[in-house]
């Protein structure tokens, strides 16, 4: 096959041939720019106009994009980005990947409470927090769980998870239960009870389920373990705690009644159940309100109880870092400060709905007076300021704490989906805790 | 004997062209409406007026425009390097001779099966230590060459020219380099353009390696699809109107160059 | 000028149908070019000889350079990580020997993972060769626009496993699905897609069949235009049906062929990432591992339990095994394509 552009050439067209080699060279030099150019995606910190620029990493919604705007606008010498990603897990992954590449971090990283205690295992990679100026800001546990074992504060607490119910009003009148928010509160007084009556609830409503998922029940009763899974010193007692094998029993022999939607937590059939009447209650940490409203949109009849069974129970809540790549660390600080003051954290908490961990802030009226129209306009503020205040186990959790709550919801799950017998179930869960260490 | 198809021929196509486009058509339904249309009872069959609603979104919950720039970028460094350098090792194997070349050629030819995808942890490992992760950099790098571009380069050009032309070049007094490029470079086009083509797609679709080595904030495209994927709940007129957007630009290639693509793999020696 | 032409004997041309099998590089003589020189040795002749002999390691030596160092010295480097304590984040620690592939064989995922991989690969190459070799008889006719039917089926290419894994985790949603709407069409209860082990591995393979079908048709087809017309002549006179002449003469003739996508599909099913990590949000391969495959459980060990030092472990071991397929793929297409020429 011959190209009838070629000709043999050389000597007789000596000038062009110069020429295409000079193209030729220039291609190559192009090919190498845009290598080099390519390089340059780096987010170092300083900008030509002697600005400071402060990356933020969050996952989920903390609510910080107008306290940020706010932020920028007092402190003009800042510039500050958020970078937010889905969920936590995958936050994590790129958490861990840039920590291990010693570089790419953002300023500040928000780390999510149950991870937080792997993170303080990583503690000379993160800047230490400690400031006079803070102390005493954050409900007791929440600061110890930002502290690291030889006292430094490694997060500053974001936000906390005090749990209430929410529940389907429609479908409880449909069900013949009491309605009223009120009224409601009695029938979450404590797991048996709520149980009962969702015995009661799927008989007259056997296309519902009871509760939106297995997981989100079992995370609620492991999170009022003192010590669910390991002991104070860090060995792992999940398999020893008959605590951890009594909610294992329980979440699963409800499940075998029907009370549960035997569906994995946000996956996808979880979210289409909000649009299908598929259950009629679960359990409602604040930043859930926002989940809820997203998924059941154009559904009505939501509301919440201010009750929980056995009293209260956290479930999440996250806190700011400052790792030890930050180049401004000192501004980061300052920023990880502000953002997590009273003032700032109810503002995230109208904006977005994370429920502040700061002392001061749970008494605010500002907070107190907060109504949610969703919920039937719940006075949401002063509910989860008495859920709060009823949360007397907070769970110790330990570096392999994240890893083990994987693994024992994916037992409780295997159970929903028929794939294992309870037993068999707790059996793998076992080998699977073995396998964590 | 003549064999021309019937109606069964015509009929088993068409369906199997439908079933090859059904997918991205009902990608374009569900990116196209509200989200609760996964969950209607009775799927629609005619697009809806929200995709560019949809696609607004995709911008603003991921870096959907920094995704696209990156993916580019990458994807046209990797394949223009590829061909580059590729055509000139694959030059040399068909057409000069030299101490080593047949070991070296089957060295390449056997490297051809192996998965060097699986050396991503060293590579991992010593991108972190030049402090490249997270740049485009670490993308590009591992796809500046195939052993692939150079087999298939050399299949080319054995047969591509004459040998009589480069004699005529060195002849009249030609530097190597020179006969290369007056007489192997356009001699190579056709299939320099299919390979660019090849590695073009093939680093646009990549998955893996981006991401391990890059973090969330400077995705490729297909990063920033997994992305729109791992919110606690998934939206899927949103995560479908990003699959959509995201295969805009090689569909549209695909109906530019589809024709070449076609004649490139079946002049067989494409590898996926 | 007296120099010899610096071109390699022409007409060692390996088939062009089959990358994998091409085993024979240029047969050209390991003897240097030796150029008869004339007595005066002039500078720009030593320049003209140092150019013959010198430039096709140049050209070579870039890819060459390239390829060494991310390619092969990775994967050689894998070795010594995986004998080695290393983590993500600590980095490299002490020698333990073989104690990380000890890890790797005693965990029940591992396994789990290898049997999902396999299973999944079963799935996805048989199907999507007998799919292809159909698909390619029939455009081996004389097609009216035959390069619209030969791009549409190419279509499924252009969509990068990532979006065919979300178009697909969408259509194979386990209660509000379009596959479930569909059977339950006509009267088959729902499928739960993302719970069952072997109904997942179906969903999975059937994106790869639907991304790949059309692709692997296309090299068959070309194999099947290379069969010379007048043995379908002589089959037909000898009384044989279209299904008959296919499988008698078409599938033999273009065996070599079919053993390439066999391998190549092989090779590339053997390396599932992206469907398995995509087909759910979570990213694990199913709350039982039920799709994980072996470059998932990779993943998750290097990544999520950071341990690179027994992830690298998998990688070795994956590694060998590819590496033994395509061997034993070489040896096939040789004795194979030896003996029908």
């Amino acid at each position: 096959m011959q190209n009838t552009t070629t000709g043999p050439v050389g000597r007789s067209r000596p000038r062009a041939a110069r020429l295409r080699r000079g193209a030729a060279i220039g291609a190559v030099g192009v090919l190498f720019m845009g290598l080099a150019s390519a390089c340059g995606g780096d987010d170092s910190g300083s900008e030509a106009d002697g600005k400071v620029t402060l990356t933020v990493a969050t996952f989920n919604e903390f609510g910080y994009e107008e306290l940020i705007e706010q932020y920028m606008e007092e402190n003009p010498d800042i510039k500050v980005v958020q970078k937010k990603t889905g969920t936590w897990e995958e936050h994590r992954d790129n958490l861990y990947t840039k920590l291990a590449a010693g570089s790419g971090l953002s300023d500040i990283e928000a780390i999510e409470g149950d991870g937080m205690a792997a993170i303080l295992e990583e503690a000379d990679a993160f800047t230490d927090l400690t400031d006079p100026e803070v102390e005493g800001r954050w409900l007791d546990w929440k600061t110890e769980g930002g502290t690291s074992t030889d006292g430094q504060l490694i997060g500053y607490g974001t936000d906390a998870g005090p749990e209430g119910i929410c529940y389907r009003a429609d479908l409880f009148e449909q069900a013949g239960l009491p309605t009223d928010r009120e009224e409601v509160e009695a029938l979450f007084t404590d797991w048996d009870t709520y149980f009962a009556t969702g015995k009661e609830f799927v008989e007259k409503m056997p296309d519902v389920a009871w509760y939106d998922s297995s997981k989100g029940t079992s995370q609620a009763m492991i999170n009022q373990l003192e010590f669910p899974f390991e002991d104070a010193d860090n060995n792992v007692v999940a398999l020893e705690n008959p605590e951890v094998k009594a909610v294992f029993d329980k979440v699963t022999e409800m499940q075998a009644a029907g009370l549960a939607t035997d569906l994995d937590q946000w996956s996808d059939d979880w979210v289409a159940a909000f649009q299908n009447d598929g259950f009629a209650t679960m359990a409602c940490p604040p930043w859930m309100l926002g989940v809820i409203e997203g998924n059941a949109d154009g559904v009505e009849g939501w509301d919440l109880a201010n009750a929980f069974p056995g009293g209260g129970g956290n479930w999440g809540g996250s806190y700011l870092t400052v790792p030890a790549q930050s180049e401004h660390p000192e501004e980061a600080m300052a920023l990880a400060n502000w953002l997590t003051a009273p003032e700032q954290q109810i503002k995230a908490y109208e904006a977005k709905g994370p429920f502040p961990s700061q002392e001061e802030a749970l008494g605010d009226p500002q907070l107190t007076d907060s109504v949610n129209a969703f919920f039937n306009d719940a006075p949401t503020g002063e509910i989860y300021s008495e859920r709060a205040a009823a949360v007397e186990v907070q769970p110790y959790k330990g570096p392999k704490y994240g890893d083990i709550i994987t693994a024992f919801q994916a037992a409780i799950l295997r159970v929903d989906q028929g794939q294992e017998s309870p037993d068999e179930a707790w059996e793998s869960f076992a080998a699977d805790v073995e396998r964590i260490g | 004997m003549t064999r021309r198809p019937g109606f069964l021929v015509y009929g088993l196509l068409t369906a199997f062209i439908i079933g090859s486009t059904a997918p991205l058509y009902w990608s374009l339904l569900v990116g196209s409406h509200t989200k609760d249309v996964v969950t209607r009872d009775v799927p629609p069959l005619l697009p809806g007026g929200h995709f560019f609603d949809n696609a607004q979104r995709v911008f603003e919950t991921v870096e959907f425009w920094k995704a696209l720039g990156n993916s580019l970028l990458v994807s046209t460094v990797c394949a223009t390097s590829v061909v580059f350098f590729c055509t000139l090792a694959g030059y040399a194997f068909a057409k000069l001779r030299f101490r080593g070349s047949a070991p070296l050629m089957i060295f390449v030819v056997a490297t051809l099966a192996v998965p060097t995808q699986l050396g991503v942890i060293p590579l991992f490992i010593q991108m972190a230590k030049l402090g490249w992760t997270g740049h485009l950099w670490a993308i590009m790098v591992p796809m500046l060459v195939t052993a692939f571009g150079v087999f298939f380069m050399r299949q080319y050009l054995v047969d591509a020219i004459p040998d009589e032309l480069i004699e005529a070049a060195r002849v009249d007094g030609c530097s190597m380099i020179r006969t290369f490029w007056n007489v192997a470079v356009p001699a190579a086009r056709p299939a320099a353009a299919i390979l660019w083509l090849f590695t073009f797609m093939t680093v646009w679709t990549d998955f893996f390696w981006p991401m391990i080595a890059l973090p969330a904030t400077n995705p490729t495209v297909q990063i920033a699809l997994q992305q729109l994927q791992s919110g606690y709940y998934v939206d899927y007129s949103l995560v479908l109107a990003g699959a959509v957007l995201s295969t805009i630009p090689l569909l549209v290639l695909f109906v530019l160059t589809g024709r070449q693509l076609v004649a490139g793999i079946m002049q067989g020696a494409v590898k996926g | 000028m007296s120099l010899d032409h610096p071109v390699a004997p022409a007409g060692d041309v390996v088939s062009t149908t089959s990358p994998a099998g091409a085993t024979t590089a240029p047969r050209s003589t390991t003897e240097v070019p030796v150029p008869r020189e004339p007595r005066r040795r002039t500078l720009r002749h030593r320049l003209s000889r140092l150019d013959v002999q010198l430039s096709p390691y140049l050209y070579i030596s870039p890819f060459f350079i390239l390829f060494l160092v991310v390619g092969l010295f990775p994967l050689i480097y894998t070795g010594y990580v995986s004998v080695h304590q290393w983590s993500l984040i600590g980095g490299q620690g002490e020698f333990v020997g073989l104690e990380n592939y000890r890890a790797v064989f005693e965990d029940r995922y591992f396994w789990r993972a290898l049997r999902n991989t396999f299973s999944i690969f079963v799935l996805s190459s048989v199907p999507q060769v007998c799919i292809a070799m159909v698909l390619a008889g029939l455009l081996d006719t004389q097609l009216r626009g035959r390069t619209f039917w030969r791009m549409g089926i190419l279509v499924p290419f252009v969509v990068a496993p990532a979006a065919v894994t979300l178009i697909f985790g969408n259509l194979f949603g386990d209660r509000y699905g379009l596959v479930n709407d569909a059977l339950g069409l006509v009267g088959i209860d729902a499928i739960a897609w993302h719970v069952d082990t072997f109904a997942s591995h179906i969903a999975i393979a059937s994106m790869v069949n639907w991304r790949w079908t059309g692709y692997n048709a296309l090299i068959l087809l070309a194999a099947m235009q290379a069969v010379p017309r007048d043995l379908y002549e002589s089959a037909a006179i000898d009384g044989a049906g279209k299904i008959r002449q296919f499988l008698s003469v078409t599938v033999p003739m273009i065996r070599p062929t079919i053993i390439f996508v066999i391998i190549t599909t092989t090779i590339g099913g053997l390396q599932i990432f992206t469907e398995a990590r995509l087909f759910d949000n979570v990213g694990l391969g199913g709350s039982d591992r039920q799709w994980q495959t072996v470059t998932l459980y990779l993943w998750e060990i290097g990544w999520r339990v950071r341990n690179l030092g027994m992830a690298s472990a998998v990688a070795w071991l994956l590694f060998l095994f590819i590496v033994a397929v395509a061997l034993l793929n070489l040896v096939l297409t040789r004795r194979i394509g030896g003996g029908s020429r």
